[in-house]
């Protein structure tokens, strides 16, 4: 069977955590500077007086007007995450995380180790830790476990067999789904409020007024939706930290401390040569909360001074002055080696760099965006007849 | 072509303003004049460049070239500092009687 731990406003919950007094009063998660201004998981006391996740600042704070703004922690929240589920891969799970607050594991392999499904579910459920309030669902299909998890109560499990998928989603909102905002209202406008009503429709007709993703939807609300779970492989536990005596905000100094961050988890022993795949930079800001950024490598390497070069510029998009300053690497490959030429002609590897460099410049601004400049007449005396500017696109 | 032609044909709003879009795909000349607002004094030297004051003229010079064409090209070029330190080069296109400041001279 599938089951599905679930941990409502997760984010909320692991930015209380160096607050947790707030956690009794009306609070509820800040949006991010730049986007919009709906507010994010709120807390219970805040639910009590009539704030929803979701809705627009200015309305949650007419409504509440002692509502305390919580400033986002994505670095805390995926710490506290991680850390949940390294607990649970210790205790032999092989978890899909979906996303913060949300993964899934088959329950096959583990539950002759913990005698039964039930048995299985608590001790997923203790090893997440009672703080978190974790609901688990149990269900032969993945949407099945989500929606079971989603009603079960904090600290409980619910357990739905196959026969009764279809008469347990009946009942159960839309807002379940995955499917997009406006289709969720463009349904609800056609009368279809509950997962039942959308499952008595017939599937053509979804199809043609709701595509690929209405199909898909209905197909879940029938419970008759597949898919897998998953299993991650757990990540590589390699970091490096800096505190900073004070508040750091010079770019030039936060990029002398990525370097020598770098140089030193590069060096890490338990790293084994291997080459870097993934790698993630985080701070701690002077105000509260935290930045990350995770940068993908377009090809795996071990070289401080190009990842520093890949991931310098990242460092100029911090919003504040940072207090700390990691560096993680997430993902390394699995070879140590890389194969080499025995002579490289000269000038070859800048070649190499210059061609991928500008790819990736007229991928990104598209075509005509690339010149070269051409001398016609340096000798001339006129300025502007001296060089050209030719498109390159090649 | 005389400087100001060119200006409205090719580019307009620089080298990567928002003529260089619509001028993609065809080569385009590097340091192409660029009309300035310039007041000048009694000696025909800048005072004012696109309304900054002039500190100090650091050079002048002439450039008296291809009046064998039907194109004579004869500019007065000054190399000056601003107030604010910005270093600009203008020049005067004696022809037109048009004032334009240049790059990369």
């Amino acid at each position: 069977m599938i089951a599905c731990i679930l941990i409502p406003g997760f984010e909320l919950r692991a930015a209380l955590r160096r607050r947790p007094r707030l956690a009794l009063e009306p609070a509820a998660l800040a949006p991010l500077p730049g986007t919009l201004p709906l507010i994010g998981p709120v807390t219970a006391t805040a639910e009590n007086v009539g704030v929803r996740p979701g809705m627009r600042l200015g309305e949650a704070l007419a409504t509440c007007p002692s509502l305390v703004l919580v400033e986002q922690d994505p670095a805390e929240a995926e710490q506290a995450w991680e850390e949940i589920v390294r607990r649970l891969e210790d205790d032999g799970f092989a978890v899909e995380p979906v996303e913060p607050g949300c993964l899934y594991f088959e329950t096959r392999g583990v539950e002759r180790l913990y005698g039964g499904v039930e048995r299985c579910l608590k001790r997923a459920l203790a090893a997440v830790g009672s703080a978190w309030d974790p609901r688990a669902g149990v269900a032969e299909r993945r949407f099945a476990a989500l929606a079971a998890a989603s009603v079960a109560r904090p600290g409980q499990l619910c357990v739905v067999s196959d026969e009764r998928t279809r008469q347990f989603l009946a009942p159960l909102p839309l807002s379940l789904l995955p499917l997009a905002e406006e289709r969720k209202e463009e349904l609800e406008e056609l009368g279809v409020r509950r997962l039942g009503e959308l499952a008595e429709l017939p599937g053509a007709a979804v199809a043609e007024r709701l595509g690929p993703d209405g199909t898909r939807a209905w197909s879940q609300a029938r419970g008759e939706e597949g898919g897998r779970v998953r299993a991650r492989r757990p990540p590589a536990e390699l970091s490096e930290r800096l505190e900073f005596p004070e508040a750091v905000g010079s770019e030039l100094t936060l990029r002398r401390a990525l370097g020598v961050l770098l140089d030193r988890v590069l060096a890490r022993p338990d790293r084994g040569g291997r080459a870097i795949r993934k790698v993630a930079v985080s701070a701690r800001l002077v105000g509260g909360g935290s930045w990350r950024r995770t940068l993908t490598l377009r090809e795996p390497m071990g070289e401080a001074r190009r990842i520093r070069v890949a991931l310098g510029p990242k460092l100029a998009e911090l919003p504040a002055p940072a207090t700390a300053l990691a560096v993680e690497l997430v993902e390394l490959s699995e070879s140590t080696g890389r194969q080499l030429e025995l002579l490289q002609p000269e000038g070859a590897e800048l070649h190499e760099r210059l061609k991928e460099g500008l790819r990736q410049v007229r991928s990104s601004t598209g075509g005509g965006g690339v010149f070269s400049i051409v001398e016609v007449a340096p000798w001339s005396r006129i300025p502007e007849q001296r060089a050209l500017l030719v498109p390159r696109d090649e | 072509m005389k400087p100001a032609e060119r200006g409205r044909v090719e580019t307009g709003g620089g080298e990567f303003g928002p003529a260089a879009a619509v001028g993609r795909g065809a080569p385009r000349r590097v340091n192409e004049p660029q009309p300035a607002l310039v007041e000048p004094r009694f000696d025909g030297s800048p005072a004012q460049v696109n309304r900054q004051v002039v500190a100090i003229v650091r050079e002048e010079w002439r450039v008296v070239d291809r009046w064998w064409t039907e194109e004579p090209v004869s500019r007065r070029y000054f190399d000056i500092v601003l107030e604010s330190g910005q270093q600009v080069v203008v020049f005067n296109d004696e022809d037109q009687r048009l004032w334009f400041s240049q790059r990369g001279v």
